[in-house]
């Protein structure tokens, strides 16, 4: 091993602070990956100036709202469920369309074609290649009014305004490798307690709200793993994540403030209280047949009522 | 038979086979004939009496006995030639006794009554002739129609309006309109003639109305001719009109309900649901019970328990109808009721929006349409989302249908957004189960690969070893050979 190398080793067990001997190198691509991944970040941040207009926009049928932007996201998660994407197209498809609305006035009449679009693109940069559905049948499950090749013009609008910028580091993969540099670096019994799927749709409820928008998806994570160690009561874990938060250049007050943000935002999810009435309501096609079965007895009109103590006079 | 048969539309054709009617439209239709004729040596005459309006008080009551008795006469209609002149004088003197009693007060004198109920029976009681058909569908075929209509629809309308005539008394008619007389109205609702049972139904809706005396035996009567349909015939053709009759009777039921109208319910209602020809009546049927659970809430359980155990499993069309009572169900249901029968029900409601036959999964579907449905579904979200899940992710992936694919996403999107995180549990433990299968059916196929392997190693060294077998006793005995 040459000086520079056993330098970085170092560094990396003093960053990370671990204690088996045996994982460091392991450790060490991992602190890389980290690396990498938080020098491309901000390339692949919404616009603050884009999202704080979204935030401060009213209700008139003209401007884009946090209102319209929750629902449509909520729509595209409900996609995802029914195909059965991985959590990255989802996530990845709000990071599309969160960075185009923050470029962009998105006119809300448009908004279902450029999320639909951004999914697509998400759906295609994850997936593999049989499970895309056709864009047809797409634009068809989730009940929009425009055409396949609206949806390819918006797509190229879309990589255009965004520098075919699609593929970067996601709140999704931060999340991954903070998990994953947690469960090497601990020699904690319990860090398997520390589930990674529970945190992905918990992360999930968080793409929902436009506040997270606003942060850093590396804070985002850490934040989301740092309150989960807190509800599980995983103690022991306080100093990785802590050294995370360092290494990451995190400051405490972002770390709690955002923390915080997504306790409530958990809390209000798994509350009982539903979300309807959506913005668009539910087209219920049904075949000529079953319409004309519908209701069928209240065609009937009854015979007067014969009380049964009494007699029946006209 | 000729080949030229009735035009049967796509929609007809339900699965490609031309249905028995288009065989049989060659056929001639006969109509009916009245039984009770009997050829007579002599024709009969009847000649014009006098009109009732130009004749003098004292005399209008005899004029009107009279002519009654002239109405007794019955004609063969099958005859269309014979007696027509008769037949006018007949048909215009019923005409005439109807408009004499509509418009007319005080002619219902105690004498009359028993003319009058002569007469109607004289002309509609008749034993009904054998089906000309024996297998008549009552959806595909046409009925055979009454050949002595033109009389008989105005003995009927002449048997309403003594019914409804203000001047009716029941004290007077009982005495004529005893059991016996319910008992032959009540087995001509078994006539093909749909308006016959129109009026019928009418008839007996007033009678039993206005004879508080003959109601207990009427609904005894109405239970054995339901029951005898259920277990014994499958056959009577006015079911719908006894149903609808029961509908107001039903209506009008006090409460607390009785304990006989409570098991009429559960062993004649209910298992009426099992007859072949549910589609002919379903919709007074469902109108019953439905009139029954608005009475008595508590009925709910053991009506919905029983519909359970009859559900249909090989006819897809009884299997909408049941949904389609289901739904009625459910929209007057009470919440408290709900909870009791949530589970077995929608056990039941998932293995429907599974079926192939797009038109059950539609109609279970559209459940989901019912804003009353949907919000007793919110409030029950943690015992209904587990058993719904399943089925429903299943055929979003596998069913053949697109518009029933499209109408699982309104579906899953409403029941995500009804319970998000329950949601997200169950798409968890669905795939987790999904691999956990996946994986099992690999190890079994890696076993049977294995097996495979070691049966053809083990069959290649037992040749290799037979090989080695004879080729020593084939060195044995070239040594003993090459030895001697």
């Amino acid at each position: 091993m040459d000086r520079k190398r056993v330098g970085e080793l170092s560094e990396g067990r003093k960053m990370i602070g671990i204690e088996t001997q045996g994982a460091s190198s392991k450790i060490l691509t991992l602190v890389n990956q980290l690396n990498v991944q938080l020098e491309q970040e901000p390339k692949y941040q919404p616009r603050i100036s884009g999202l704080k207009a979204i935030e401060s926009a009213h209700e008139n049928g003209i401007r884009m709202t946090v209102r319209l932007r929750e629902f449509e996201v909520k729509d595209l998660l409900s996609l995802s469920q029914f195909f059965g994407f991985s959590t990255d197209a989802f996530v990845l498809a709000v990071s599309l369309l969160d960075r185009f609305l923050g470029l962009m006035k998105v006119q809300p009449k448009h908004l279902c074609c450029v999320g639909l679009c951004c999914f697509y693109l998400a759906v295609k940069a994850t997936e593999e290649e049989h499970s895309v559905p056709l864009a047809s049948d797409l634009i068809r499950i989730s009940q929009c009014r425009f055409t396949v090749s609206d949806m390819m013009r918006m797509e190229n609008i879309i990589l255009e305004k965004l520098r075919c910028r699609v593929r970067g580091p996601t709140v999704l993969d931060f999340l991954r490798l903070y998990h994953k540099l947690i469960l090497n670096c601990s020699s904690s019994e319990r860090k398997k307690m520390l589930n990674l799927e529970r945190l992905e749709s918990q992360l999930k409820a968080c793409n929902c709200r436009f506040v997270f928008s606003k942060t850093k998806g590396s804070i985002l994570a850490l934040s989301i793993i740092a309150l989960e160690v807190q509800t599980q009561k995983l103690h022991e874990l306080t100093e990785t994540i802590e050294n995370l938060q360092q290494h990451s250049k995190i400051s405490d007050h972002d770390l709690f403030h955002w923390r915080d943000r997504v306790a409530e935002c958990l809390a209000e999810y798994s509350s009982s209280r539903c979300s309807r009435p959506s913005s668009k309501k539910l087209m219920w096609i049904v075949s000529r047949r079953t319409s004309g079965q519908l209701h069928s007895y209240h065609r009937i009109t009854p015979l007067p009522t014969i009380p049964e103590t009494a007699t029946y006079t006209e | 038979m000729s080949a030229a048969a009735a035009v049967v539309t796509a929609a007809e054709k339900v699965d490609g086979f031309t249905r028995k009617s288009v065989r049989k439209a060659a056929r001639q239709k006969r109509s009916q004939g009245s039984s009770q004729f009997r050829s007579r040596s002599s024709p009969v005459e009847i000649l014009l009496l006098p009109p009732l309006k130009d004749a003098p008080n004292a005399e209008q009551h005899d004029l009107f006995c009279q002519k009654l008795q002239q109405c007794c006469v019955i004609f063969d209609f099958m005859d269309s030639v014979s007696d027509l002149k008769s037949k006018e004088v007949k048909r215009a003197t019923l005409n005439e006794l109807v408009d004499f009693l509509t418009s007319n007060r005080g002619v219902l004198l105690e004498q009359a009554y028993p003319e009058i109920v002569k007469m109607i029976t004289c002309n509609i009681f008749r034993t009904l002739p054998p089906s000309d058909n024996p297998d008549f569908d009552p959806e595909e075929d046409e009925p055979s129609l009454e050949a002595a209509w033109p009389h008989m629809q105005l003995v009927y309308e002449f048997f309403l309006r003594f019914l409804e005539c203000p001047d009716f008394q029941p004290s007077i008619a009982k005495r004529f309109i005893d059991q016996k007389f319910v008992l032959q109205l009540l087995e001509l609702f078994d006539s093909e003639d749909p308006r016959e049972r129109d009026f019928l139904k009418t008839v007996l809706h007033r009678i039993y109305g206005k004879f508080l005396g003959l109601r207990a035996f009427i609904r005894k009567q109405i239970n054995n001719i339901f029951l005898r349909f259920i277990y014994e015939t499958d056959h009577f053709n006015g079911v719908a009109e006894l149903l609808e009759i029961l509908g107001s009777i039903i209506n009008g039921f006090a409460l607390p309900l009785k304990a006989e109208h409570k098991q009429f319910l559960m062993k004649v209602l209910i298992p009426l649901h099992t007859a072949k020809g549910l589609a002919l009546f379903h919709a007074q049927l469902a109108y019953c019970v439905v009139q029954f659970l608005e009475k008595d809430a508590t009925l709910t359980e053991p009506v919905i328990r029983g519909l359970l155990k009859f559900w249909p499993k090989t006819v897809s069309q009884k299997e909408v109808m049941y949904l389609g009572e289901v739904e009625e169900i459910l929209d007057v249901i009470e919440p408290s009721q709900f909870k009791k029968i949530q589970e077995p029900l929608f056990k039941q409601i998932a293995k429907c929006v599974s079926n192939p036959h797009f038109q059950v999964a539609e109609r279970a579907l559209y459940f989901w349409n019912n804003e009353y449905i949907l919000s007793l579904i919110e409030d029950n979200s943690e015992k209904i989302l587990p058993i719904m899940f399943g089925s429903l992710y299943r055929i979003s992936k596998e069913h053949w249908n697109p518009t029933i694919v499209a109408l699982v996403y309104n579906v899953l999107k409403t029941l995500m957004e009804m319970n998000g995180s329950l949601f997200d549990e169950l798409t968890a433990s669905y795939k987790a189960e999904r691999q956990r299968e996946k994986k099992k059916e690999q190890e079994r196929e890696e076993l049977w690969k294995n097996l495979e392997e070691l049966q053809l190693q083990r069959s290649q060294a037992l040749s290799g070893s037979l090989q080695i077998n004879t080729h020593n006793v084939e060195n044995a005995q070239s040594s003993k050979s090459s030895a001697k």
